[in-house]
């Protein structure tokens, strides 16, 4: 008898009976064989019948801008309100910045507390001590835990926050303003603007960007005397506007007039973030995208995989890739029709490398050279979330200390262990991330919001996240060292 | 052996009040949110600019409804077969549950259907029938087997389809039956998968009796 294909339950057709290996195998043993040739015709039949092609591919508008643009703007209103109801049942997002502690840059407060608001009936504590069984059954996940849905989920694309959208108005007159959703987040959990830059060829220097964001209109102003021929050119390229789904000069778009498009530093403000969400090009249909929240590009230097899904190999691929298909949609068709941009890959792409690869973190003054603490600058407190953080925590089994605390590897925290997947949120279905890359923690308190998608606010909540996900059991001294070390990241 | 038209029917006269409270539920309590206005069809007719008027429908929401009713329909008829049919117990106890939970929503979505003035298909679709007649053809082991690969594939495809009407369509009812159902679809695939799981466990351990007779 033919051997049985493991039961590996998601590729639906693994698990079917196959037809013996041999193929010696005549007509006295047909009749044995029927039921099993039955069910792999049946499958292919199953197949047949497929799902509608716009859950895959991006489908044209079928009316004619002007009304689409009146209806959008008719109902901003009511879909802002919407998100601020989701964003106010999950977080308290008022302003308590600790004391002392600003960013990089040294003009913006870090947010402080746990801001994941607690469902009725528990504390962090009793909800530690229950299994994720219980959690799950009884609902009792905080919602502040599960997927952020995007401020508009069924039409998605990028959102910039307004202080960006204000500085590329006020330098480059070019508009990224959308006509259907604003940013969503309070402005004090996002990262100061504009950030600090900091490059691995210029430890000497500092801080280079003399507190402007970079755009095409000052960058060589900016960066002549200080950075290669190469690197310029690169610098030009990720600071040049190209059409992207939802800024270009179609029909299809949210910008009210022909957008020039956006540039890579439009999300990636002065190489770091500005918190501008989008939602992931790697899944479909539309509303299972997961939102993502922009990641730094400090430290590119050492990271090995890029992309939260996609481990894509090179930063080239990933520069490349992302011109192809406008922008982080994962739609080259639909990117083709609004111009896309094709970098040279030999001329054009390695010098967009090159310049994202000299962007250092910002400094840790109390770090050593193996990304350990100092003893003689770091505080008790500092020096016992270090231990929590390489010890009790697992912190460090992804975020290693000497690699720029991460792996390069992608892990699955299988958080659907603690709720009921397939329940809508404000049009984003709540379905199990999957494997997703680890994020390095080198300065940690310049990229609120946190994880993947910016569902966290602070790095308390982080700390209780991974305490009730990795069943830690942490105390509150533990908690509070744990953050107490983060800053010093 | 019942043909098919009859167990619908049979479905719907019997169980046209019993709705499961789990599909019957909204678990969406802030209602279905605003799709992509550039996806309403042309001519419309708004509540308000932007939203669709009661009853209002897109081609995602139509496509959405016949594919769904298609799926629903077949779900239920190729349960009655297995009831008949199925020799595991666990087998047996999925597709008991396929026909209660799936006869509530199937008449939930028909009469959706029908005040949204959607036409929906008579009887099997030729890939349900075929796949019924190739049921009707197996036994034993092998029904059970095929009986619940064809459940976790057709399952796979409610998930995703159930998805694309949260995402694409208009209708404000058609979105909440999506969102209501779309939990209770993904509970039945990981019970499908851990039936087949069983099924398929139990055979590396002890070959099936009919194999070694028959070679």
């Amino acid at each position: 008898m033919g051997r049985r294909s493991p039961p590996h339950l998601h590729g639906g057709c693994s698990v079917l009976p196959r037809a013996p290996n041999s193929e010696a195998v005549v007509s006295k043993k047909l009749t044995i064989f029927l039921p099993l040739a039955g069910a792999a015709v049946l499958a292919a039949a199953a197949l047949a019948d497929s799902l509608p092609p716009d859950a895959t591919y991006r489908p044209l508008p079928t009316l004619p801008l002007d009304v689409v643009k009146a209806n959008d703007e008719a109902q901003k209103p009511q879909v802002m309100e919407r998100q601020r109801a989701v964003l106010e049942q999950r977080y308290d997002l008022s302003d308590h910045p600790i004391p002392n502690v600003m960013m990089s840059g040294g003009r913006k407060p870090v947010q402080g507390g746990v801001r994941v608001k607690l469902p009725a009936g528990v504390s962090w504590d009793s909800l530690s001590s229950m299994t994720p069984d219980e959690i799950r059954e009884r609902g009792l996940l905080p919602a502040g835990f599960m997927p952020l849905p995007h401020v508009k989920q069924a039409t998605g694309g990028q959102v910039f926050p307004n202080n960006q959208i204000d500085e590329i108005n006020r330098q480059e007159g070019r508009n990224i303003r959308r006509f259907d959703v604003d940013f969503d987040l309070p402005d004090r959990f996002t990262p100061e603007f504009p950030p600090p830059i900091f490059l691995t060829s210029h430890p000497e220097l500092g801080d280079v960007s003399h507190g402007q964001l970079l755009t095409i209109k000052n960058y060589y102003q900016l960066m002549v005397g200080i950075l290669t021929p190469v690197q310029m050119e690169g610098l030009r390229l990720l600071l040049t506007p190209f059409p992207q789904e939802e800024f270009n000069q179609t029909e299809d778009r949210k910008s009210a007039d022909q957008s020039l498009g956006v540039t890579c530093l439009d999300c990636h403000a002065n190489f770091h973030t500005n918190a501008a969400f989008h939602q992931t090009p790697d899944v479909r249909p539309q509303a299972a995208r997961f939102r993502l929240d922009t990641v730094s590009l400090r430290g590119l230097f050492n990271q090995q995989i890029h992309g939260s899904k996609r481990s894509l190999r090179s930063v080239e691929d990933f520069t490349q890739f992302e011109q192809r298909t406008a922008y982080f949609n994962g739609d080259h068709v639909s990117a083709q029709r609004k111009g896309v941009n094709l970098p040279d890959r030999f001329d054009q792409v390695p010098m967009m490398a090159q310049m994202q690869n000299v962007i250092d973190f910002p400094p840790a003054p109390k770090l050593d050279p193996s990304g350990r603490l100092d003893p003689s600058k770091a505080t008790q407190q500092e020096l016992a979330g270090e231990r929590v953080f390489l010890g009790k925590g697992r912190c460090a089994a992804c975020h290693v200390p000497q690699t720029s605390f991460m792996d390069n590897n992608m892990h699955d925290l299988k958080l659907e262990r603690f709720y009921d997947i397939g329940q809508t949120v404000n049009a984003l279905v709540m379905l199990p991330d999957g494997p997703i890359k680890t994020f390095t923690l080198r300065g940690i308190k310049d990229s609120p919001p946190y994880m993947h998608d910016g569902r966290l606010p602070t790095l308390a909540d982080t700390v209780e996240f991974f305490n009730l996900v990795l069943g830690l059991k942490l105390t509150q001294d533990e908690k509070d060292s744990l953050v107490a070390y983060m800053l010093t990241l | 052996m019942i043909r098919l038209p009859a167990v619908t029917l049979l479905t719907v006269l019997l169980m046209p009040a019993l709705v499961v409270p789990a599909l019957a539920q909204p678990s969406n309590p802030a209602g279905p949110a605003p799709g992509n206005p550039a996806g309403l069809a042309p001519g419309t007719r708004e509540s308000a600019p932007g939203v669709p008027a009661s009853r209002q429908t897109n081609v995602p929401d139509r496509t959405f409804t016949r594919e769904a009713a298609i799926g629903g329909a077949a779900e239920v008829d190729l349960a009655w077969l297995a009831t008949q049919k199925a020799s595991s117990r666990p087998v047996q106890e999925f597709a008991q549950q396929m026909i209660q939970d799936h006869g509530g929503a199937n008449d939930r979505l028909s009469a959706l259907a029908q005040a949204d003035g959607i036409r929906l298909p008579a009887g099997l679709d030729a890939e349900h029938a075929a796949m019924r007649r190739q049921l009707e053809q197996a036994n034993g082991t092998e029904f059970d087997r095929a009986y619940i690969q064809g459940q976790i594939i057709d399952h796979q495809k409610a998930a995703q389809l159930l998805e694309y009407e949260i995402g694409s369509g208009e209708n404000a009812e058609l979105k909440n039956f999506a969102s209501d159902i779309l939990p209770v679809v993904l509970r039945h695939l990981r019970m499908a998968q851990a039936v087949a799981a069983g099924l398929y466990g139990a055979a590396e351990t002890s070959p099936r009796p009919q194999e070694q007779q028959k070679q």
